[in-house]
């Protein structure tokens, strides 16, 4: 937790002002990379797929949804005998109280197919975010928001929940947009099953999402 | 020698002015002329007499009066000097002697003649245009009046246009008058043309001079509108700042915050991850950073020329409703612009 500290009161200090984008909306595909590890570190997947996402912005809220539908495989060395399909929902709502600065709040939300082949969680998210204009129609974000009251196909609860994002959205020309995005997701979860006392069963997930979009 | 220098010095003194007089058709009064020419003064007085008893035009008859003045004047003769030249001032008014042309005793007994006879000379009416009704308009008006005397100036239309009175008092010497040319209600008077009319009275005696004048109507110039404040021009609104390594910068802390982040969260339990995605975004914004620190910066908004020239608009702004508030003024005023005539014929003693 010391280094993610660090690098928030870094970014809290190095972001200068910059403008809110004007009101605009982009939308279009992406391509998906997916890592994902579940309770030992030989369980581990990697998979491919494609979403698309949306962003809109009034004034000093804006909006972001994602949703992306990725099949897993074991990775190489990985415990897992088979794979299986994740969709995931992602899904942002903020508030600029700075011209670089934002809160919001959200949803995360990961269905897995088959059931039970990973876990499915749903959980709220709130916390903040920062973004720079670093050049004319190019942006870099970063968050952090706490993943609050998870909930999981499998059970257990999970005290301790954080995902933070890199993002990145470029005009490439006119109204295409290219779009990157980086998001790590690290969840505490603990289960008890059968009663024997509570044993940790974490959840560790990293996606990129590259794509184009078009703005209006 | 005595008399050469005597001779000499009257030639300088009466000759430029007798020189400068009108050509003179009357054979007698030729005489005179030729005789005050050679200095034979006794001869001037009678045959300059002579004259005056035959038909002679007004400007013939001043001569000769003139010519007996400035005789009388060189025979030492001054309160006959002064007679002859009350009839010069008689016949014309305007009659001007320079002093610097001719001899100071002729020069004082005509000044002595102006002071005994009340007249009302120069009378000068000078062109001019002002708004009517304006305070600071006007028309100068400029007579003399050789005697204290009631002196009343009116504004006299040819036709419907009115008598207007200018002025009424005691006056004396250089009189300087100034005619705001309005009715009484305000409005300038009617165009047309008047006879600006000065009449002095003094006893039983009394003298009048006047002078013609057109009187036009016009109308106001109304003001430009504003485009632009004089000596202050408008500042752009946009600026290019100067290149720097901050969009490299920011990528590269924001990349570096994502790792240092994901190094932070990673469980123990489960291992370190390949950063294969963070590898991907990290280096889409370490590049894109990179690029745009090589790019040329985008405008970005000068706020204080943006302050300044939004100033200077309301200033220009605000001078535009003066005008349009001045200009509604001016559609309603006239421009009169008065013009002096020549004159029909000169002033007399009544």
């Amino acid at each position: 937790m010391r280094p993610a500290g660090a690098a928030l009161a870094a970014l809290a200090l190095a972001v200068r002002v910059a403008p809110a984008p004007a009101q605009r909306v982009t939308l279009g595909p992406q391509f998906v990379l997916v890592s994902y590890r579940e309770v030992a570190s030989g369980l581990r997947y990697e998979g491919t797929g494609f979403g698309g996402a949306v962003v809109g912005r009034f004034r000093r809220l804006s909006a972001e949804a994602a949703v992306a539908r990725v099949t897993l495989d074991p990775a190489d060395g990985s415990a897992g005998l088979r794979g299986f399909t994740a969709t995931q929902v992602d899904a942002w709502l903020a508030y600029d109280v700075a011209p670089y600065a934002s809160v919001e709040v959200g949803i995360a939300h990961r269905s897995v197919d088959p059931e039970l082949d990973a876990q499915s969680v749903g959980a709220v998210r709130v916390g903040v975010r920062a973004s720079s204009e670093i050049g004319p129609g190019a942006t870099v974000t970063f968050r952090v928001d706490y993943l609050a009251a998870p909930r999981f196909s499998g059970g257990g609860r999970a005290p301790f929940s954080l995902d933070l994002g890199l993002g990145l959205d470029v005009r490439l020309a006119g109204r295409l947009h290219g779009t990157a995005a980086y998001a790590f997701q690290r969840i505490g979860r603990k289960t008890d099953p059968g009663g024997t006392g509570e044993t940790s069963s974490p959840i560790q997930q990293s996606v990129a999402r590259v794509g184009l979009a078009l703005g209006f | 020698m005595t008399r050469c220098l005597a001779v000499l010095v009257l030639l300088l003194g009466f000759a430029p002015a007798v020189g400068g007089a009108q050509a003179v058709q009357n054979p007698m009064l030729r005489r005179a002329q030729q005789a005050y020419d050679n200095l034979e003064y006794r001869q001037v007085l009678s045959l300059a007499q002579a004259a005056l008893r035959e038909r002679l035009t007004g400007p013939e008859r001043a001569r000769a009066y003139e010519l007996l003045g400035f005789t009388y004047g060189a025979m030492d003769s001054i309160l006959k000097a002064v007679d002859a030249f009350k009839q010069v001032v008689l016949i014309d008014p305007e009659r001007q002697l320079d002093p610097n042309r001719v001899s100071p005793k002729a020069y004082s007994a005509f000044d002595v003649a102006l002071r005994q006879v009340l007249l009302v000379r120069q009378l000068r009416v000078d062109s001019t245009s002002f708004v009517g009704g304006q305070g600071a308009g006007g028309v100068p008006i400029r007579f003399t009046v050789t005697q204290p005397a009631r002196v009343a100036t009116r504004a006299i239309g040819a036709g419907s246009e009115g008598t207007f009175l200018i002025d009424s008092g005691a006056w004396n010497g250089q009189v300087n008058l100034r005619w705001l040319a309005r009715l009484t209600n305000g409005d300038p008077i009617p165009a047309g043309t008047y006879t600006v009319v000065v009449d002095a009275r003094l006893g039983q005696n009394a003298f009048s001079a006047s002078q013609p004048i057109r009187v036009t109507h016009g109308s106001v110039d109304t003001l430009l509108h504003l485009t632009n404040l004089p000596g202050y021009q408008e500042l752009p609104e946009t600026e290019i700042p100067p290149q720097s390594w901050r969009p490299a910068g920011l990528a590269f802390l924001y990349t570096g915050g994502a790792l240092i982040g994901t190094l932070g969260l990673e469980s123990a339990s489960l291992g370190s991850s390949s950063k294969r995605e963070l590898s991907v975004v990290g280096a889409a914004a370490l590049v894109t950073g990179f690029v745009m620190m090589l790019r040329k910066p985008a405008p970005r908004p000068a706020e204080g020329n943006i302050l300044y020239n939004r100033l200077l608009r309301e200033q220009i702004a605000r001078r535009n409703q003066e005008i349009a508030k001045e200009n509604v003024t001016r559609r309603q005023q006239v421009q009169l612009s008065i013009v002096p005539l020549l004159k029909p014929s000169a002033g007399g003693a009544r």
